[in-house]
This record gives C-alpha cells, sequence and structure tokens, in this order.
C-alpha cells in the first residue's frame, strides 16, 4: 500500500512516497507546478513517481491508498484577491464592521496607507431586521422576507457564495439557521458560510471577518477539489485524499468545503510535525523547525511534539479566528534584497528578488542585491555546482549588485556582504525569538531543525547569535512539508462560546455542552471511518480572570469537568497566566470566567516511518570533494567541501566546512561539528555546549 | 571605538521588539476595555538619562511625553535609584498629559550601573478627583480633576510600598485600576528582562556608543527630511470652540513654522492665553501633538527614538492655551491635538501641498459610566471608542481613511468589538454604520465619519462628552470641501431630544434612552469635479454618496449614471 504527500508550492509540487514500512525509505520528487490548474501538476508528480516505478500513472493510483494533499489554492486566491463574488447577509446596523476591521490603521504615520479593500463590497451586505441579546435571547424576531427579498437580490447580482454572520449569534444559532434554510432553498447552489457553523464563538468582528474569508475562498476550493477529485476518480482512485488544513491537522475534502478558510493558512503548517519526528529520533521531544525559502522564513516552537495552536491570525489585514498552528513568517530568504536607508542603515528585506528575475547572480536580469548575491561572494555557494550544478551562477553579477550597498557605507564589497549576512542572520533570529523567548522558551534548550533551501546556510549563524547548541538539518529539507503531511494526523476543531463565572456556573449546562461537543467530534470522526480506538478528544477552556477581555487557554479532563470538577483549571489557568504575563492572581482571590469550550477531535493515522541507514565510519574524508575559500567568523579561509551525498550515518565533519547537497548546502561554521545520524539528517553542533546535548547525539559525536 | 554599523542595525530592531512585546503583555493582561480593546497606552525604552531609544505608540499623543519625564526623574531621583524601584507618575506640571495618563518607570541595572528605562504609560479607567473617569468639565484647578501623583515609589529594591499603594488607591474608585498598574508594571519587567540580556550580550561600552550613533543617523534622516521643506516661514491657525464654561467663546491657536535647512521651529507665542476651565494643554501634551503632527509629513519610516526630536524645536510659552500654568485644570489637554494640527497643517499645506492632508475630523467623544445590574450592580467605565473615530482628511493621491478616528491616534485606537460591548456594559448596540455624505468632497475625498446609537442600559448612568469639532468641520484643501460636524444626542424614553455640547456632564440618564453620536468626515482635496466618474458612481452605489450630492459636489448628473 503506498501513501502520498504532495505539498503544492508556487514554484515546485513535491510529493514523498512511501510504501508499507519501507526499509528503502521514502521516495521523493520535484515537478513544476501548473498555477492555472494546480491538480495538472499534482497529476503530473503521480507520473513522475510511476515512471520511476515503472508502472503505468493507472496502475500507481490503484495501489494508493492515502494522498495528503497540501494546497495553496485558498490562499492564493485571497492574495490576489481571486475569490467568489460574496453577498453578506447580517444584522441591521453593523453591515460595515467587515469594512471598517474595527477602525484599524496599521501604519500609523503613513497618511498614504490605504484600507484593505473589503472582501464583500457595500451594496452586497445587506442588513436583516431581527435581533438577540448579549445572551442569545431574541428581543426581535428574525424578519424573514427580509431575507428573501435579499437573497433575490444577490441572485440577481449573481454571487456565487452568501455568507450570514448575526449578533449575538455565538449566544443562539437560531436566526441563522433560519436565514440559511431560506437560501438553501432559494439559491441552492450558492456556497453558504454560516458564522455559527465556521466560527461559533463571541467576537462580531472576529466571527464575520472569518465567516466572509470562508464564503470568499469556498467555491473556489469546492471548484479545485471536485475537479480534483474528478480526475483521480477517473484514473481510478479508490483510496482516501485527504487535505491540510493550517492547524496542522488533516481533513477530507468534503469537510475541507465546507469550512474552506480552515486551508488559508496551511502552506507551512506540516513543517512542525516533520521536525518534531527528526527530532523524535534523538529522545528530544521539543524543538523550533526554520524553514527558509526564497522570499520567508518560517518558525515555529514545537513543545512534547506538538506545535502552539493559536486563533488569533490575519490574511491580507483581515482577522482569521480559527485554529492555526503559531508559525511566525518574516520576510528573510534567498531573494531577500540588501538596501542602505536614508539615514545610512544597512536593511534587508522583506522586498525579494523571488524566482524571476531572481538574485543578481542567477544572471537572469535581476540587479538588486539579495542574500544569495552575498553567500556567493562570502564562498558559501560555489558558481559551479548550485542546484546540483543544473545552474551556473554569475560571481560579476553578484560584485556589481553588491557594490550598491558597499558604496554607501563605504565599504568592500566582501565587507557589505559580510552586513547582508549579519542583518539577515539577526531577523531570522529574531524570528525564532519571537517563538521563543516571547513565549517565555529559551531557546537555548531547544534544537533547532533547519529547512529550506537557504536555511542550512545560515544556521550556524543563528546558532551563534542565539546561543542554541544543536541544530538538525533533514536529508531532504526542501522536501519537509510534503514528509510533514505523512505525519499528520485527521483533526476537528470544535467551539461554543458560554460566558459564566467559573465558581458559579451551571456544572449541569457545562457538562451538557462537553457532551454534545464529543458527540459531534465522534460523529465527523465516524464519517471519515475512523474507528474507535483511534479516536483522540481533547478538552480545552478559554478563561480568564474576571473584567479582563483576553483568554488563556488550558487543557482540561473530559471526566473532570463531566463530573463538575473545575479545580484543576483554575490551577492550571493561574499558572499559566503567570508563565506568559510574569503574574497571577490566586492569592487575591480574583475570581475566573469561563468563555469558550473547545474540543480537538482528532483521528490517528499512520505515520510515515523514517528509514534507518547502517551505521559507517566517523571518517569523512572520501567524500571530501576539495578546498574553497569562504568567510570564516572574522576572515576568508580555505575551508573544507564535502559531498553531502557521499556522507554516510556517523561522519563526523569539523567545522568550518561546506556540505553540499543537490538543493542545499550546509556550512559548517568554526567551533561547529556536523554528524550524520541514522535518518540521514546532519546534526550541528556548537562545541562550547557538546556536555549539555542528549546521550544520542553525544554518542554520535564521540 | 570603532563603530559597526551592522550592530547598529541589529539593535534598532531589537529596541523595537522589545517595545511591541511590552504592549503585547499590556494588551493582553488588562481589564478596562480603554486598555485592552482600545490600546490607549504606549509603552517605551530610554537610556539612562532619559533619552528615547524606541516606543511603540498606539496613541502617538501619550508618547513624546515619556522622555522628558524619565529625564525629569532621572534628575529627580539622582543618587537615589536602586534596582528594584517602581516609580509612578501622571502630574501635569512635571511633563505629564493628563491625569488619567498613569506611567510606570522601572530603572534598570546593569553590573550595578543605571544603564536605561523601561516605561508604560495607561489612560486608567479612574484617577479619583470630582468625577468618575477623569473628565470634569466644572474644574478650574487641577485637585478637581483626579490625584495628583509627582514621581513616587511605589516599590524600592524590589520592595512593595504598601503605605504608598494604598495611599494612591484609597483614592481611586474602580479597583481594576490596581489591576491595570500592575499590568503596567508587568510589561516593564519584561522590558526590563530582555534589554539586560542585550547589555549582557554586547557590554555596556559597546552598547552607549552604538547608541549614539544610532541618533544621529536617525537625526541625519530627519534633517533630510527637513531639507526637503522650502526655507522659509509659514504661519497658521485654528479655532478651539467653547472652554467648557461660557458658551460661545474662542481661543485661537496660531504657529508660526519656520524651517532653515535641517532646522525646524514651531513658535507658538502668538496662542492665546489658558481658558479659566480645563480646556488647556500642558507643555507635554502640546509639544506631543506637534511632534506627532510633523512626523505625518515626513518619511513614515524613520525609526522613532531621541534621534528624531534633535532637529525638532518647540516654542510654547507659559501661559497659553497650550502651556497653562500652575495649578489650571488640563484635563482636555491632549484633546487640543485636533486643532494644533489643524494649525499646522494650514501653516505647511502651501510649502508641501503633497505631504499634507486635508482637515481631520475632530475628536468628539463620550465617556459612559453606571452600574450593570446583571452583575450585581458592578460599576462600570466606558469610552464609547467605535463613536468617536471619524474619517482623516485627503491628501493628493489617497482619499482620506475611513473611520480612523482623531490625528493624535492615527489608527492606532480600536472599537471596542460589539458582542464584547454588549458583555462589559449593560447598553445594546442598535447602529454603527458609514455616514453618507460625510465624505469632505474631493478629487480625494476626505474620510468616512460613522454614525453610533445604543440603547443605554443599567443604572445611575452618567455621560460625559469631550472634544470639539460641532462647530467646524473637517476643512478642505486645495478645492477640496469640508467634511460633517460631530453631534452626540440623547433621546430619552420620554421623547426628550437632548444635544450635548461639546464639553459636558449629563447624569441620570434614564434606561432605555437612544445614545446618538455622529463623528463627521474628513476634509476633500482638490476639486471634486475632477474626481474619476467610476469612482463616485461607485459610491453612490455603495450609498455612501447620494444621488444628490454627487450632483451637486461632483457635478455627476442622471445621463452620468448610466452604466
Amino acid at each position: 500500500m503506498i501513501r502520498i504527500g504532495i505539498d503544492v508550492g508556487g514554484t515546485f509540487t513535491d510529493l514523498v512516497v512511501a510504501e508499507g514500512s519501507a526499509e528503502r525509505g521514502p521516495a521523493v520528487f520535484k515537478v513544476p507546478s501548473t498555477p492555472e490548474d494546480p491538480s495538472i501538476g499534482l497529476v503530473d508528480g503521480l507520473e513522475a513517481v510511476a515512471r520511476a516505478r515503472g508502472m503505468t500513472l493507472r496502475d500507481l493510483v490503484a495501489r494508493v491508498e492515502v494522498i495528503v494533499h497540501g494546497t495553496t489554492v485558498t490562499t492564493n486566491a485571497t492574495l490576489t484577491r481571486g475569490g467568489a463574488k460574496v453577498g453578506l447577509l447580517t444584522t441591521a446596523g453593523v453591515r460595515d464592521a467587515l469594512e471598517m476591521r474595527r477602525g484599524i490603521r496599521e501604519r500609523q504615520y503613513d497618511n498614504r496607507y490605504t484600507n484593505a479593500l473589503p472582501l464583500v463590497p457595500r451594496h452586497l451586505r445587506l442588513p436583516i431586521d431581527g435581533r438577540l441579546d448579549h445572551a442569545g435571547r431574541e428581543i426581535e424576531p428574525l424578519a424573514l422576507e427580509a431575507v428573501e427579498k435579499a437573497v433575490s437580490t444577490l441572485e440577481d447580482e449573481g454571487v456565487e457564495a452568501i455568507a450570514i454572520c448575526f449578533m449575538n449569534a455565538f449566544a443562539n444559532p437560531a436566526h441563522e439557521k433560519s436565514a440559511a434554510e431560506i437560501v438553501r432553498a432559494r439559491l441552492p447552489s450558492a456556497y453558504l458560510s454560516i458564522s455559527t457553523r465556521v466560527l461559533p464563538s463571541i467576537r462580531f468582528y472576529d466571527r464575520v471577518s472569518t465567516t466572509v474569508l470562508n464564503a470568499y475562498v469556498g467555491p473556489v476550493l469546492r471548484r479545485y477539489l471536485d475537479s480534483l477529485v474528478g480526475r483521480l476518480a477517473s484514473l481510478g482512485f479508490g483510496g482516501t485524499l485527504l487535505i491540510m488544513q493550517s492547524s496542522g491537522g488533516v481533513v477530507a475534502p468534503a469537510l475541507a468545503t465546507e469550512k474552506a478558510a480552515i486551508t488559508l493558512l496551511s502552506g507551512p503548517a506540516a513543517g512542525p510535525r516533520a521536525g518534531a519526528a527528526y527530532v523524535e529520533a534523538h529522545g528530544l521531544r521539543s524543538c523550533v523547525t526554520v524553514d527558509m525559502g526564497g522570499t520567508s522564513f518560517d518558525a515555529a516552537l514545537v513543545e512534547n511534539g506538538e506545535a502552539t495552536t493559536v486563533t488569533e491570525g490575519e490574511i491580507e489585514r483581515y482577522r482569521l479566528a480559527l485554529p492555526m498552528l503559531r508559525i511566525v513568517t518574516i520576510g528573510a530568504g534567498g531573494g531577500s534584497i540588501g538596501w542602505v536607508d536614508e539615514g545610512g542603515l544597512l536593511r534587508m528585506g522583506p522586498k525579494s528578488a523571488g524566482a524571476r528575475p531572481g538574485p543578481a547572480c542567477y544572471g537572469r536580469g535581476g540587479v538588486e542585491p539579495a542574500c544569495t548575491d552575498a553567500d556567493l561572494l562570502l564562498g558559501y555557494l560555489d558558481p559551479a555546482f548550485f542546484a546540483g550544478g543544473r545552474m551556473a551562477l554569475d560571481r560579476e553579477a553578484a560584485v556589481r549588485a553588491v557594490s550598491k550597498i558597499a558604496g554607501p557605507l563605504g565599504m568592500s564589497v566582501e565587507e557589505a556582504a559580510v552586513g547582508m549576512a549579519r542583518v539577515i542572520d539577526h531577523n531570522m533570529a529574531q524570528g525564532v525569538r519571537a517563538v521563543t523567548v516571547e513565549r517565555g522558551h529559551d531557546p537555548r534548550e531547544l534544537p533547532l531543525v533547519v529547512a529550506g533551501g537557504a536555511g542550512p546556510l545560515h544556521a550556524c549563524a543563528i546558532a551563534t547569535e542565539l546561543e542554541l547548541p544543536l541544530m538538525v538539518v533533514p536529508r531532504e529539507s526542501s522536501t519537509f512539508c510534503a514528509a510533514g503531511m505523512l505525519m499528520a494526523d485527521l483533526q476537528h476543531d470544535l467551539v461554543r462560546s458560554t460566558i459564566a463565572p467559573l465558581a458559579s456556573l451551571d456544572r449541569g449546562e457545562l457538562g451538557k455542552i462537553v457532551d454534545d461537543l464529543v458527540a459531534e467530534g465522534r460523529a465527523i470522526l465516524a464519517e471519515e471511518k475512523i474507528p474507535d480506538d483511534r479516536v483522540r478528544l481533547e478538552l480545552q477552556l478559554d478563561v480568564r480572570y474576571v473584567k479582563q477581555y483576553h483568554e488563556v487557554r488550558v487543557p482540561a479532563s473530559i471526566g473532570a469537568v463531566r463530573a463538575g470538577d473545575l479545580a484543576q483549571v483554575a490551577a492550571a489557568f493561574h499558572a499559566e497566566h503567570d508563565r506568559l504575563f510574569g503574574y497571577e492572581l490566586s492569592k487575591q482571590g480574583t475570581p475566573l470566567e469561563l468563555i469558550n469550550v473547545r474540543l480537538k477531535a482528532m483521528g490517528l493515522t499512520d505515520k510515515l516511518v523514517l528509514p534507518s541507514e547502517p551505521r559507517g565510519p566517523s571518517d569523512p574524508s572520501s567524500a571530501r570533494k576539495g578546498k574553497r575559500r569562504a568567510w570564516v567568523s572574522d576572515a576568508f579561509a580555505e575551508v573544507d567541501v564535502y559531498d553531502g551525498h557521499g556522507l554516510v550515518h556517523g561522519a563526523l565533519v569539523q567545522g568550518p566546512a561546506l556540505v553540499e547537497q543537490v538543493n542545499t548546502t550546509l556550512f559548517v561554521a568554526k567551533g561547529f561539528r556536523a554528524v550524520r545520524d541514522r535518518l540521514g539528517s546532519f546534526l550541528v553542533v556548537r562545541a562550547s555546549s557538546e556536555q549539555s546535548l542528549g546521550a544520542s547525539v553525544r554518542e554520535l559525536l564521540s | 571605538m570603532t563603530i559597526d554599523p551592522i550592530l547598529v542595525s541589529v539593535l534598532a530592531r531589537a529596541f523595537r521588539s522589545i517595545t511591541d512585546e511590552m504592549s503585547a503583555c499590556l494588551a493582553r493582561t488588562t481589564r478596562s476595555p480603554i486598555l485592552c480593546e482600545a490600546k490607549d497606552f504606549v509603552t517605551g525604552l530610554y537610556d539612562a538619562e532619559g533619552r528615547m531609544l524606541e516606543q511603540t505608540e498606539n496613541l502617538p499623543i501619550l508618547s513624546f511625553s515619556l522622555g522628558p519625564v524619565c529625564k525629569h526623574l532621572a534628575k529627580t531621583f539622582a543618587g537615589d535609584l536602586h534596582d528594584g524601584d517602581v516609580i509612578f507618575h501622571n502630574d501635569v506640571f512635571s511633563y505629564g498629559n493628563q491625569l488619567n495618563d498613569v506611567a510606570v518607570f522601572k530603572p534598570i541595572f546593569f553590573e550595578g550601573r543605571l544603564i536605561a528605562w523601561a516605561a508604560c504609560k495607561g489612560h486608567q479607567a479612574d484617577i479619583g478627583g470630582a468625577v468618575q473617569g477623569g473628565y470634569n468639565p466644572n474644574a478650574t484647578e487641577c485637585w478637581q480633576e483626579g490625584l495628583r501623583i509627582p514621581a513616587v515609589k511605589v516599590w524600592e529594591k524590589g520592595k512593595l510600598r504598601r503605605d504608598v499603594w494604598d495611599l494612591i488607591f484609597s483614592n481611586i474608585r474602580l479597583d481594576i485600576v490596581q489591576e491595570d498598574m500592575r499590568a503596567e508594571m508587568g510589561a516593564c519587567v519584561v522590558g526590563e528582562r530582555r534589554i539586560k540580556s542585550l547589555f549582557a550580550k554586547y557590554g555596556a561600552d559597546v552598547l552607549d556608543a552604538h547608541k549614539e550613533h544610532l541618533f544621529s543617523a536617525t537625526a541625519r534622516m530627519m534633517e533630510a527630511e527637513i531639507r526637503k521643506i522650502p526655507d522659509g516661514v509659514y504661519r497658521g491657525e485654528a479655532t478651539v470652540y467653547f472652554d467648557g464654561k461660557h458658551p460661545g467663546s474662542r481661543h485661537q491657536i496660531r504657529v508660526e513654522v519656520r524651517v532653515e535647512g535641517p532646522r525646524v521651529t514651531f513658535d507658538y507665542s502668538r496662542t492665546d492665553p489658558q481658558t479659566t476651565g480645563f480646556v488647556n494643554g500642558t507643555f507635554t501634551s502640546s509639544a506631543s501633538a506637534t511632534t506627532l503632527t510633523f512626523l505625518q509629513m515626513v518619511n513614515p519610516d524613520i525609526p522613532h527614538n531621541e534621534g528624531l526630536i534633535g532637529p525638532l524645536e518647540l516654542i510654547i510659552p507659559e501661559g497659553t492655551i497650550l502651556n497653562a500654568s500652575y495649578p489650571a485644570a488640563t484635563t482636555f489637554g491632549n484633546h487640543l491635538c485636533p486643532p494644533n494640527a489643524d494649525a499646522l497643517i494650514r501653516a505647511l499645506a502651501p510649502a508641501i501641498p503633497d505631504r499634507v492632508t486635508a482637515g481631520w475630523n475632530q475628536l468628539l467623544c463620550a465617556l459612559t459610566t453606571g452600574n450593570d445590574p446583571r452583575k450585581g450592580g458592578a460599576k462600570y467605565v466606558d469610552i464609547c471608542f467605535m463613536g468617536l473615530k471619524g474619517g482623516s482628511g485627503a491628501m493628493a493621491g489617497v482619499d482620506g481613511y475611513d473611520h480612523i478616528g482623531m490625528i493624535d491616534a492615527s489608527g492606532g485606537v480600536l472599537d471596542q468589538d460589539y458582542e464584547m460591548f454588549e458583555q462589559q456594559t449593560p447598553h445594546r448596540l442598535v447602529l454603527h454604520e458609514y455616514i453618507t455624505d460625510s465624505a469632505g468632497p474631493g478629487r480625494w475625498r476626505g474620510g468616512l465619519g460613522v454614525r453610533t446609537v445604543f440603547e443605554v442600559g443599567g443604572d445611575g448612568t452618567q455621560v460625559v462628552t469631550f472634544g470639539d469639532g460641532d462647530v467646524e468641520p473637517a476643512f478642505g484643501l486645495f478645492g477640496g470641501g469640508p467634511g460633517t460636524l460631530n453631534k452626540i444626542e440623547l433621546r430619552y424614553p420620554d421623547g426628550r431630544v437632548y444635544r450635548t455640547t461639546s464639553k459636558d456632564l449629563v447624569a441620570g440618564v434614564p434606561a432605555g434612552t437612544l445614545y446618538v453620536q455622529e463623528a463627521g468626515g474628513g476634509g476633500g482635496y482638490g476639486d471634486p469635479r475632477e474626481r474619476p466618474r467610476d469612482k463616485v458612481r461607485e459610491e453612490v452605489r455603495a450609498g455612501l454618496i447620494s444621488q444628490e450630492a454627487a450632483a451637486r459636489d461632483y457635478g455627476l448628473h442622471g445621463g452620468d449614471h448610466a452604466r
């Protein structure tokens, strides 16, 4: 039985193929993406897999049990404003909330900064009379005839999707249900996005924005998945197709279509799980994962095998309040462009040379100095062996570009290149800091998993800046996310708002909410044919001190909450508040308040098994290719260059050294050592912190 | 010492990430919606002498006064500062903004030496005085407005001075103010931890030298921007209407802007004398207003540190409405920013027509206090942020920003979430929408204003209004038209309608009263007849411009509607 993870990116479609418990490990494929219809590139990728196995596409597809698919069609539709024409039915009086975005201007001193364009223009935001109070009690009945009339208007306007969001519906979905019935009856083809289905929790702007985003991308995802499912069916696919979500879990296509917004920030969401698997080989449960590509750098914290989930995201300046992994993305990549500001300070990014024209050294017409140009001038890249020798780099073009920095700063070109690398290294270190220090974690206790084409060149600099002891560079760092997809579980995030003092709330009522959520979660998983022994349910409560406006999420035992025992919840809340914000008020007796009840319903899947390589000698000299002049901490020096594919499990390389692989080059700085582990990852270790490492790493180094 | 220009860049970013983190901390932990929902606070880092390293300025009017207070503290407590000290301050006669704006300063020590300060300042829900919430239009002296806290050590060497704490908080009505001051302290502790680790990493000497370099690099950027303004003397003025005591009274703010090469002087010598009421500024609230308005006319990407301020000179004589003498009432001082900004814009518009906006909608605001019977009669304080935010002025090439609010916040202060508003107050929101025809017409139109209606619930309800913009609308520029006026009305259940003044106190507002507020639009820029027709038609269709206004202001006639 074959399982395939497919990550469709902007430039490449990556496939990772696993078969059974495969001794020989997953096979990796890369084909060009086809943005006009990404399912074409996906099938091209499957064909490449079939060819490599000497079988027909149909034969391959028939043997595939599971395809896990990460797609950016919803993300791209939003970024390029290519989503559906949407109509919004909302409570009379508040139809502008969506466009107002609570009145924020993100750049306060910039009078040329305009508001985000609304995803639904005003003439399609239709007010409906009918009102619930803050507790969900009806003050004024829903104006059914107004709904009828609004649906006619939207039909005439030719909308593809209708979003419904009413005031206080989180406390009572009745009005939204009635309106939805009318829409379904009158306009059955419209994609329907109902706030209490998408996000039944308090905060009107968060809910209306999320519900509209869902409507905006719903028809796009529906079209794409229909086309993909059809294409796969015509090839005889009888297995399960699963779609990656922003939360790091996967979900069946039908559910993804209903809650399309759960895929909006799914691009980097498979990375943290993959990172966890690579460090688990060394008995470690927590790590930081970073992925440095051409334009962006994604950082995430993994604790006890899982990344932190948050519900406060934004896309195109619109609030997306669905569960997603806490991934910090900053504009730092190989293509990041360096510039000197008016005060004479050197900056890097966020502007990127992208893939076209790309850095100056690509010789495709780029003239601005990019990070990759600096890397070339510092000797980290071999102009003749970029992308495994498929692409020659133009050193002269890089010199010309970096001169633009060197001139104004009165430095040599090489000094300028050093400066560019330092600034971008610092920016990336800040990204790592944002997911660790700023959340109360000491990065010096955590291994850093480094992925992405450009990541391994800069890993040691980040490690130096943050005093990290250990980095893990996975063998296939460029198809990291596709591998992560084969490690994801089915996941459904359910939420109910119920606002009450923790000490005096109606325990029976709370128990019933938990029962309802559990029943709903189990029903969805049953539909997905998950056997009972593979169901995992996790309850979380959002709690705050009375009068606070923001909650802290704490885990809770389903059994205890059902039994009315909330003592553990209170204790966990005080502790978490103290950890996050530096103080807690249990001694003051400040009462607590419950806001949301959340259930994560998971169906555990078979995970990709990473194969072990046999142990070889620690002497790496057979893989040595030669020497190259490269910048080493404070001067240029002749540095050993190794063929990374020739290094075996156990091979130990002393820094400074360069380890070249087809899609990425690892720079092992002075004071670091790199050793290849049984999974084919390079462990890069700071000499001064070796005693702090785990036994498994120490054994490899000895 | 040789300066490493790269390290300068690194430090500039590091400082900013620290003040941002302090800001996030405060937003997550405070109780008053004024702080956690609207973000009416600032955070900052200062060097040992009180010079600004960086600030996160949700409300810029508060931020440019932290530095002067910090310098004052450094002098006042010279030789008597210790690790573990925490100082509270709100005194308006030693560089404070407004008594409700209570600051926390934490001196930071490294290797036994004072190296920096972390500070926060936030608008507290109450500060004692005659009126809950702090706005007392009847005040004539500062003591009638609230509790004055000159620099006071509340923690000394890490030990809480319980007596001082009790003295302060027994003069403040609401318990949440204690919690929110604790949150300000927590944010300073977070800033302290981070800045100490920077010193540990780079060493004090290296850090100090590079900090000086950062200041001078920033000053050079600012000077380059000022050089872009033609040398000359530019004058502008604006009117403050109604001092809260004498209906129909008017007070002029007059500014003379002198540009000479890389330096600019803002001279307010000809501004009218202070009033007998609370409509008076303090030096720092007025200087903040000038600074933040001018910063919107230069490159918005200049880092915010001491270097920014060096090239600016301010002359604001004591005894004027912008710098009232002790012991004047001054609670309204921050809200003199909008007319001050108008005067500055009018002065500089002829010199830099492409870098100024038309007039912004001025602040008119209401603070509601009362008891919530749903919560056992608990007191609440709410500033109706969603209602006060009108439109900004348009500028060459860009329409005004809709529903952004007064220029002193520039979109940094947010609406309450509607559903949270109904949870945290006994009121019910009826309407919050853009107002048709509120935007000043123009080639580029002003930002739209909003109408807010809520039904008053609970008992003991008192409405205090403060602001302006109900006499003169936001002005247009270069052929653009004015925006609309501000207005607050109370529609009582018995049918009476009371239109408040701009500085009013209305007690005993019964449940069932409709609170109706209009925040006006911003001024337009350029001849509205040159506005692209399809844009006008689009806004007619959206209901943002009426057919009549499209014809009258934009010259769009019946036949033009054919699509």
